[in-house]
């Protein structure tokens, strides 16, 4: 459904997106996982036709947007990770603004309109200006400009930014029915929980870079299935790395005063043998927490960082 | 269809936003009348002068003094309130503008010809108005002195009369009054007719020209019509730099809609909201007595003039590089502009070294046209230069700022 083919985008000096390329499947929800800068918003803003590309291209469907921006955008749904709400309009306004843009008229419109607001609970507040709307709803009805005129193929920029668990739970409820009615989805998010939950593939991103792609499943044996361990106590970095290094069966992926993240390697000797080793390197630990394999340790395994909120 | 619904979804958010249209209404409505106020009493409302009068002599020549003041003219300005020695007290609280003490003795004095003082006291508190007031007792100081001097022998006689025993006898009474007409007489020559004589001329608009029987609002509302408008076209104008800031802009163009299309429907609705403010304004002023001339050539140049706002005020727009420089810029423009275009002061007040500068401001040609039409009884033929001029630049500004507009976009500055 969207073929991104060796994409770029520089700012400046800042290469924000640099030779990323990757295909979304029809009907999939594909996630763009990656930190804050990644690069995430300037390849979405590429494949929705804002920001015209150093290089590279992007075909929506088979169509270059570029060359047939029209065509290509109506089979687009876009929502941005800003709100793009008019406040001084009331929701059913801005809606029905949006719907027009789509050559959505009348009767149809109406109902389209009804159809989206009922969907994320806002049909109380259809007649009430958008500027008294909390956080969360803003978030739906933004959402609700992406779903207005059902597009085959629903580009979100970090939806659930900045709002409480309630709302967050209703837009990927929603979004999961969008999806199981067949339209392809491309979610970006800096919430690997998001991520692992949602999508069925998944493409990691830092430093405007695709480190690596592919299903949960798929990524959490790229991490070699081992648990992540972090410990925290007295320590100095150099004398944390110095016995960590003694230590079979881990690999050791930073190390800082007091702070140190390491794995377990799958197939070694297992985290049963490895902690009573480091219980017993002397390095007057405060605290050990152990996490299952996930995002965050194929993630940490990757960049060597952390991917926090 | 994307430029319709542009379009609409701006009017709607002039509708939806009541408060802040009609504050731009205001502005010149509000101006308009406090100019006409102060520059166009028709005399019931205009200021009067309480001036106390402390009357100590109690005379006939007094009472004759204050009954100067009975002329109906002088009666509508002048509040006459006699007091007593408490006068002072009141002058001290600032209660009259002046007081005037007409002390005892004073017709003795004058008939006997002797120096008489009339005292006027003046409210420090205020400069003009007990400044009438000394000038008038001038006058009629200065009109008391003639007369004794003129009159002195039969003052005298009456000063006699009045003061002997009894009242004079009818003979005597006879015999000054014959005294005082044949003076009179031998004065006829030189008081009548006066030797200055004083003439009031209103002077009518050159050439064929009609001048239009209009009220003072009409003076003012036109230019601060116009005033207004650049500040509905600024409110209009700021949403391209707030659709740009805000991400509104960027969400937009990833709908089916080309950047030339938001531009157009940008454009449209600019300049509707304009000329729609235009014309309530002007509806407004009709009320409120205001003559706008032939509806025909006040309709052009309605739409000329928002025409000209709207692409003036998109032009700098398209310039700046956020709202915040947008807001402060056009504010400046429009204030200038408006001083110089003449939209608060006739273009005939300013100093002649800057009447070039005038003209290159289109409020002058909005204002110059409806002067044109409101005071010189002028029609659509008479203001075509204003219509060309307005048209053309408001035309090129809104194309040029387009342009600008669209080239930041497709740089990527959205």
């Amino acid at each position: 459904m969207i073929t991104v083919q060796h994409l770029r985008r520089c700012f400046g000096t800042l290469v924000a997106v640099d030779d990323v390329s990757f295909e979304v499947r029809e009907g999939e929800i594909f996630g763009l996982l990656g930190p804050n800068g990644a690069g995430k918003t300037t390849t979405i803003n590429m494949i929705c036709g804002v920001l015209r590309p150093d290089g590279g291209r992007v075909l929506v469907d088979g169509g270059d947007i570029w060359l047939d921006p029209v065509g290509v955008k109506r089979k687009l749904g876009v929502v941005p990770q800003e709100i793009a709400l008019y406040e001084d309009l009331t929701a059913r306004d801005n809606l029905e603004f949006w719907g027009s843009l789509y050559g959505l008229v009348g009767a149809e419109l109406r109902s389209r309109v009804d159809e989206v607001l009922s969907r994320v609970g806002l049909s109380e507040r259809a007649r009430d200006r958008v500027k008294g709307f909390s956080g969360g709803m803003k978030r739906r009805l933004n959402l609700c400009m992406g779903l207005l005129h059902r597009p085959r193929l629903l580009l979100l920029d970090e939806p659930t930014v900045g709002i409480d668990p309630q709302a967050r739970l209703n837009i990927l409820e929603v979004i999961r029915e969008v999806a199981a009615a067949g339209t392809t989805v491309l979610y970006t998010t800096h919430y690997m929980d998001e991520a692992e939950q949602l999508c069925q593939r998944i493409a990691i991103i830092d430093h405007g870079k695709i480190l690596t792609l592919g299903s949960l499943e798929e990524l959490t044996r790229l991490a070699g299935e081992g648990e992540v361990v972090r410990l925290s106590g007295s320590f100095d970095a150099n004398r944390a790395s110095d016995c960590l290094s003694r230590i079979d069966g881990i690999t050791v992926h930073a190390v800082s005063d007091g702070r140190a993240v390491l794995s377990v390697a799958a197939g070694g000797r297992g985290l049963t043998a490895v902690l009573p080793d480091l219980l017993g390197a002397e390095l007057g630990l405060d605290d050990v927490s152990i996490q299952p394999p996930s995002l965050q340790s194929v993630f940490i395994r990757l960049t060597g960082r952390e991917l926090r909120d | 269809m994307a430029v319709a619904a542009i379009v609409r979804r701006d009017l709607l958010r002039f509708v939806r936003s009541p408060l802040r249209t009609v504050l731009m209404f205001a502005i010149p409505l509000v101006m308009a009348a406090i100019f006409s106020l102060v520059f166009g009493g028709d005399g019931a409302d205009a200021i009067s002068i309480r001036v106390l009068v402390w009357d100590e002599d109690g005379s006939l020549l007094s009472a004759l003094l204050q009954g100067g003041a009975d002329d109906p003219r002088v009666d509508q300005r002048l509040d006459l309130v006699p007091v007593g020695a408490e006068g002072y007290q009141m002058m001290e609280e600032g209660e009259a503008s002046a007081l005037v003490h007409i002390p005892a003795g004073f017709t003795e004095a004058f008939l006997k010809g002797q120096p008489a003082t009339l005292e006027v006291v003046k409210n420090p508190a205020q400069r003009f108005l007990p400044q009438v007031v000394e000038e008038g007792v001038s006058v009629g100081a200065v009109a008391l002195s003639q007369l004794s001097r003129v009159f002195r022998p039969e003052l005298e006689q009456i000063h006699s009369m009045l003061s002997g025993d009894g009242l004079p006898g009818d003979l005597a009474i006879g015999a000054m009054a014959v005294a005082v007409n044949q003076k009179l007489r031998r004065l006829e020559r030189s008081l009548f007719p006066p030797a200055v004589k004083l003439e009031t001329v209103t002077l009518k608009p050159a050439g064929d020209a009609v001048a239009a029987d209009v009220g003072i609002l009409s003076y003012f509302l036109p230019g601060l019509a116009i005033m207004g408008i650049l500040f509905l076209a600024q409110a209009a104008t700021r949403d391209v730099l707030l659709e740009r800031e805000s991400g509104l802009l960027r969400h937009l163009l990833t709908a089916p809609v080309t950047v030339g299309q938001y531009l157009v429907g940008k454009c449209l609705s600019v300049f509707l909201a304009t000329a729609a403010g235009f014309a309530i304004l002007v509806l407004l002023g009709l009320v409120a007595g205001v003559t706008w001339g032939p509806p025909l050539a006040a309709a052009a140049l309605v739409l000329a003039s928002s025409l000209a706002a709207a692409g003036t005020l998109l032009l700098i727009m398209s310039l700046v590089g956020s709202q915040r420089q947008g807001d402060a810029l056009t504010t400046i423009v429009i204030i200038v502009w408006s001083l110089l275009g003449g939209a608060f002061i006739p273009i005939s007040q300013i100093p002649r070294f800057l009447h070039p500068i005038c003209r290159a401001t289109l409020t002058y040609w909005a204002t110059d046209g409806f002067t044109t039409l409101i005071l010189g009884g002028g029609g659509l033929t008479d203001i075509v230069p204003n219509l060309v001029v307005l048209t053309a630049c408001g035309a090129l500004f809104l194309l040029l700022g387009a342009l600008f507009l669209r080239r930041r976009i497709l740089a990527g500055g959205t």
